[in-house]
């Protein structure tokens, strides 16, 4: 028995005959209009025009146009047109702070990439990373400082700054710094210098996402409020409680990383560590685990607290010594994790993004009971990428409600949006005489500030971070500031009276507080050399004696699960969305255009709900419903949001995305091309998507995001959510074809590996009627996807989208169908036990040999290239989209419309090396045809073979997961062609013969080989 | 209005049209065939000189040839390594001396109108200290080779393959203003590397690829 694969609930319900209804590849027939008796008519308009242009044509040829080529008057040593610089750096789109190589192309940014020396993040670059390229150009950043919304001079600001701190510290007013984590060591240093010339001042971190639980659990059981660092990598055993650590929770270009290493099936038995998620809504972290069990929200503690006391009884502890009563989840599988936690003690995991302290110290409680703590769990050289504090937030909040602070300095954080309604800091900040904000782009809270000191984009400014203890990388600007702007560092230097730039603060502080730690003993100058070469140093921690590791620490209380709630009652799942995080990149087109990895929503946030919630509520995708809370503040009572229908949630789950409903997505009304019936890009409230940040709950000391009840009434509107879950779908009819026959995706078993099974459909070549007219005699580019890597994350449709120079086009035409990434992630659903397995499946041009879409171009546009390419050439191109239409994989992307690209400044991070296309053109993948090129050419002016391993394409780069390869299909000492001998390869859509260039690595779940669950399809 | 009536007026302003271009026919070219292009540029710079008679080596000033895909355009500190010390042609330098010894006087600093073009971009004064009234400004050069946006040439792979520089560009060396010679059309470049491909460049075997992503992407 075959399993069955879908990617949306019409068709898992749809018949044998199911196809779907944008099954065309353009939905939209075109209209022709009949030609009104007595006109000129559609045929005699373009006679007169085709002679007219005929015409033209004869008078017009003669003359070159007239283009100037003007050069440098002095050249820099280093710069050289057309050639590109990189320099190493340090990301700065969120607090993970991943190592960087920035393309410089004439003096201008162009792409970021993964810098694989860097120890954390080791070449892998996430998508929010791969777009925050654009926020640099984003023509709304602040230009210069503001005074009461008006633009004002560095010099006035200053000094009416300078003088108001001058009065808050004479006469020892209460001065406040509210930020959110600071990676970088120099700032939290000249922060503490800052805030010591107060008599009363204190600096208050939070976190938008927060995890301020986990370190609070820390500090009671290890008396020490750090964020541990964990490693992925060495874990045998995996069990994660709602923490989507593949996906937005702390730092998961790093997780993926080492969870990828721990899965790379090397070996014999395979090297597959077993990963179990619990979770409410659908993570991509929950798609790849390998036991996956739906849980309601707020339903962690229980769930943890069964798994302890299990592995607890294993450990010979009677622990809890009352009754827990019932497992939320089926107690036989929690076993099985329970004796596989024990089995791999020392080497297992178990992680848990709740909020609730007491569920942590459970968790630690599991992790020092197996041992994780010094091998899996390193908290003696911990991470420094949440620092935030709840607790002091909530006395913030008190002592601004209580009108006691006379100063309030906001830094690397939007508090006006995304706190909860509860604290209502807008209300709280007006109260504030001195409220000074340091926002690079105008945001709510900066709408509020009286004073408004805008920061660098991080690709414009000296500074450094230390996202991991003893890891340490420097940001080194790649360009001048554009505006105004001037770093934070700097701006605090100034107020105490300190003019050195950002550089010099920055190389001191180095000098004097982390050169030190460096143990090859070197001088100063090669350190810092060294470091600004290479990205990233590794550094000693200073050995401080870690207090009670657990062993004396006192038993924690076990977390009961509570009253069974009523039937049909729902709870709220607050979370951050791939793209989005916490919504400081909501001005950014490349990541609201990027389809959410699970919802394949694009422009927008939604309300997913169960399939049954759904059914039970009686609503269907896209129906606007109002989401109710209870509770004391009735201001935030309230959402009106569109549903979405999500497999694999929890039916006691609403699951929102955060980070939307940014008052900066205004700009996106007129976003995408302007014609006829274009429809605004943005929502009835004039902003993408609605703010959800409101509905956070603070509650115990910290900012609870899970659990809190609501209630949901249909309002009887609709939106159509421009979502693209649907559009470019391979079809397999299954009239025509016999099951198991058309791959398009497949997944096995671990023991099915070990077994070395050889595929099915091992004969690949020597089939069809074809003529073997591509020998391939030299070269066959290739690539291969290992679809068991794949998280689905998403960072690769983003760097190809910066790489190839691909159009964003706006809400209104996704809807149409007509978005234009290159490279997609198929998503397949299949049913499993009580849920849904997910695959994810990057799709894009798979470079066929006996390619479809060659065959039947009028005009030779599409053709193959020696080595194996299909080339698209866009001046050779008319439009007819006859290719298109004929591909079976549904990759090609028709230009509708000359996509807008009026803003100068944002074109500056367009590729020079690749053509931008206009309308009328089809384009697709090229397999980064200009990278191969310039690897080809720079090795032969070396004077040396080239070799495959010298280029890799931009979705191989960014991937965290390291799941693309590139390289020779013919070079028998090539990755590619050792793997496309592995039992895991197949072809999709293998029968057709069409002989793919791009190949795939089955999924591999650790389970047992079940026949009927378990197979291919 | 009948079809046929307008097909008459049409093919009426058509050979209108024909008429009007015909007494430059002889100029007449394709599309994108720029041959014998000669546009005047903002300094009077004389490859004949140069190239031909002082041979200097074109990848001297041209020298992102072997490194980018551009040659380049020299940046005026290239010009200055020469006329730092070199300020007009050699025969107007000696009839000044000789000038001079008639006359018995020091000898007058020559300085050539268009070699003063480059110290006035370099904000110079004639003494050529930096003239704080001047602002540098660079030159604006007169594309003559220029190919379509959709067209990546790169010059790398040319130099490494002993491709003469006078194979695309003509007889630089004794053209007192550069003039494009060659078509320089896709037809006439797939020509050249098909016979690359066949005969060698330089007594070396060539492999020239005639695939079209190695131009368009």
């Amino acid at each position: 028995m075959s399993r069955r694969y879908w990617k949306s609930i019409e068709e898992r319900d749809g018949g044998e005959d199911w196809l779907p209804a944008d099954r065309d590849e353009f939905p939209e027939p075109l209209a022709v209009l009949p030609d009104a008796p007595g006109t000129l008519g559609r045929r005699g308009f373009l006679k007169a025009a085709g002679f007219g242009l005929a015409g033209t044509l004869a008078a017009g040829c003669q003359r070159g146009p007239v283009s100037k080529a003007i050069p440098f008057l002095n050249q820099p040593e280093e710069v050289m047109p057309g050639r590109a610089t990189w320099y190493a750096t340090t990301c700065g789109a969120c607090s993970a702070a991943c190592g960087l190589l920035v393309k410089n192309r004439d003096g201008r940014p162009i792409k970021l990439e993964g810098n694989p020396q860097h120890p954390l993040s080791r070449g892998g670059l996430c998508a929010v990373g791969q777009a925050s390229l654009l926020g640099l150009y984003d023509r709304w950043r602040h230009r210069g400082p503001l005074k009461r919304g008006q633009p004002a001079s560095w010099a006035d600001v200053d000094a009416d700054i300078v003088s108001a701190l001058a009065a808050i510290r004479h006469r020892g007013g209460a001065l406040r710094l509210l930020t959110g984590t600071i990676v970088s060591p120099t700032l939290s240093a000249t922060i503490g210098r800052f805030m010591a010339t107060f008599p009363n001042a204190r600096h208050v971190v939070y976190d938008a996402i927060s995890s301020s639980a986990i370190l609070d659990a820390h500090e009671r059981t290890h008396g020490r409020r750090a964020l541990p660092r964990y490693h992925f990598g060495q874990a045998a055993v995996i069990a994660g409680v709602d923490a989507d650590f593949l996906g937005t929770w702390i730092s998961p270009v790093e997780f993926t990383r080492g969870y990828r290493d721990g899965r790379s099936l090397e070996g014999n038995p395979p090297r597959c560590s077993y990963h179990a998620q619990f979770e409410s809504g659908l993570t991509i972290t929950g798609t790849k685990a390998d036991w996956r069990t739906r849980i309601a929200p707020g339903e962690e503690g229980p769930v943890l607290t069964q798994l302890a006391a299990r592995v607890a009884r294993r450990a010979g502890l009677a622990w809890p010594a009352g009754d827990v009563g019932m497992p939320p989840v089926p107690g036989a599988p929690l076993d099985d994790l329970a004796g596989r936690l024990w089995a791999a003690r020392g080497a297992s995991l178990v992680v848990s993004g709740c909020q609730d302290v007491a569920v942590q110290v459970i968790c630690n409680f599991v992790n020092h009971l197996l041992g994780n703590y010094g091998r899996t769990i390193d908290i003696n050289r911990p991470s420094y990428q949440r620092g935030g504090c709840d607790a002091a937030l909530g006395e913030l909040a008190a002592e601004l409600a209580a009108g006691a602070v006379d100063g309030l300095l906001v830094a690397a954080a939007n508090p006006a949006y995304d706190l909860p309604a509860d604290l209502d800091f807008a209300t709280l900040a007006r109260r504030v005489d001195l409220l000074v904000s340091f926002a690079g782009s105008p945001d709510e809270t900066a709408a509020l500030a009286g004073y408004v000191c805008p920061d660098h984009h991080y690709l414009e400014a000296w500074s450094d971070a230390e996202p991991a203890a003893g890891c340490a990388s420097i940001t080194q600007p790649v360009l001048a500031p554009i505006g105004g702007t001037r770093a934070i560092v700097e701006s605090l230097a100034r107020w105490m009276d300190d003019a050195r730039p950002a550089y010099e603060l920055v190389r001191a502080h180095w000098e004097s507080a982390l050169f030190p730690r460096r143990i090859p003993v070197e001088p100063f100058e090669t350190f810092w050399d060294t470091a600004v070469h290479d990205g990233a140093v590794e550094l000693q921690v200073a050995p401080r004696e870690s207090a009670a590791s657990g062993t004396s620490a006192p038993l924690p209380d076990p977390v009961a699960a509570g009253a069974a709630p009523p039937e049909g009652a729902l709870s709220l799942v607050l979370y951050p969305s791939v793209g989005q995080l916490d919504g400081r990149h909501a001005h950014n087109p490349w990541l609201q255009e990027l389809p959410d990895p699970i919802t394949k929503v694009t422009w927008d946030n939604c309300a997913s709900l169960s399939p049954d919630a759904a059914a039970s509520l009686g609503v269907r995708e896209g129906d606007v419903v109002r989401i109710e809370t209870g509770g004391p503040s009735p201001a935030a009572a309230a959402l009106e949001l569109p549903v979405y229908i999500q497999p694999g949630q929890h039916d006691r789950a609403v699951a929102i995305p955060l980070g939307y409903g940014r008052a900066s997505t205004e700009r996106f009304t007129r976003a995408g091309p302007h014609w006829l019936e274009s429809q605004p890009g943005v929502g009835p409230n004039g902003l993408v998507g609605i703010n959800a940040a409101p509905l956070i709950v603070f509650e115990g000391g910290t900012l609870r995001y899970g659990g809190r009840a609501v209630r949901i009434a249909p309002t009887g509107r609709r939106i159509e959510l421009a979502t693209t879950q649907r559009h470019h779908s391979i079809i397999e009819p299954r009239q025509v074809s016999s099951a198991g026959s058309r791959p398009i995706v497949r997944e096995m078993p671990v023991s099915a590996l070990s077994a070395q099974q050889p595929p099915p459909g091992a004969t690949r070549e020597g089939r069809g009627l074809w003529p073997d007219d591509h020998p391939y005699s030299g070269r066959r580019w290739g690539l291969i996807i290992d679809l068991n890597a794949c998280t689905g994350c998403s960072a690769c449709v983003v760097a190809c989208q910066v790489e190839n120079n691909i159009p964003v086009v706006g809400r209104d035409e996704v809807r149409r169908q007509r978005e234009m990434h290159w490279l997609r992630i198929d998503r397949y659903f299949t049913d499993a036990d009580e849920s849904v397995d997910v695959v994810h499946q990057p799709m894009l041009c798979q470079h066929c040999a006996n390619a479809p879409c060659e065959t039947v171009c009028p005009v030779l546009a599409t053709v193959h290239s020696a080595d194996g390419l299909n080339q698209q050439v866009y001046n050779r191109c008319v439009g007819t989209r006859y290719c298109a239409n004929n591909c079976p994989y549904k990759v090609r992307r028709f230009n509708w419309f000359t996509y807008a690209r009026a803003d100068a400044v944002e074109n500056l991070v367009l590729n020079p090396d690749v053509t931008v296309r206009t309308r009328g053109v089809m384009e697709k993948c090229s397999l980064c045809a200009q990278r191969l090129l310039e690897a080809r050419i720079s090795a032969r002016a070396r004077g040396e073979p080239a070799r495959d391993t010298d280029v890799r394409t931009a979705c191989e780069q960014s991937c965290p997961a390291g799941a693309i390869v590139l390289g020779d299909l013919n070079d028998p000492a090539s990755r590619v062609a050792a793997l496309a001998k592995d039992p895991r390869y197949f072809q999709v859509l293998e029968d057709l013969n069409v002989r793919p260039g791009v190949g795939y690595l089955a999924v591999v779940r650790n389970r047992d080989a079940d026949p009927g669950k378990a197979g291919h399809v | 209005m009948s079809s046929r009536l307008v097909t008459v007026v049409l093919l009426v302003g058509l050979s209108y049209n024909l008429l009007a271009v015909a007494p430059r026919i002889a100029n007449w070219r394709l599309p994108g065939d720029h041959t014998d292009y000669e546009p005047a540029q903002p300094v009077a710079f004389s490859h004949r000189v140069h190239a031909g008679e002082l041979q200097v080596a074109c990848l001297y000033c041209h020298f992102g040839a072997e490194r980018s895909r551009h040659a380049g355009i020299p940046p005026l500190n290239v010009c200055m390594n020469c006329h730092r010390f070199v300020t007009a042609p050699i025969g107007a330098v000696r009839a000044e001396d000789v000038l001079a010894v008639k006359e018995n006087r020091r000898p007058l600093r020559i300085v050539s109108p268009e070699i003063a073009k480059i110290y006035r971009a370099l904000g110079l004064g004639d003494n050529l200290a930096p003239d704080p009234a001047r602002t540098p400004e660079p030159v604006a050069w007169i594309t003559v080779h220029n190919l379509p946006d959709f067209v990546y040439f790169d010059h790398r792979p040319h130099v490494a393959a002993a491709v003469t520089c006078q194979t695309c560009h003509g007889p630089v060396e004794t053209m007192e203003r550069v003039r494009q010679v060659q078509a320089l059309t896709m037809g006439w470049c797939v020509n050249c590397h098909r016979d690359a491909t066949r005969r060698g460049v330089a007594d070396r075997s060539a492999n020239a690829s005639i695939d079209c992503v190695s131009c368009h992407f």
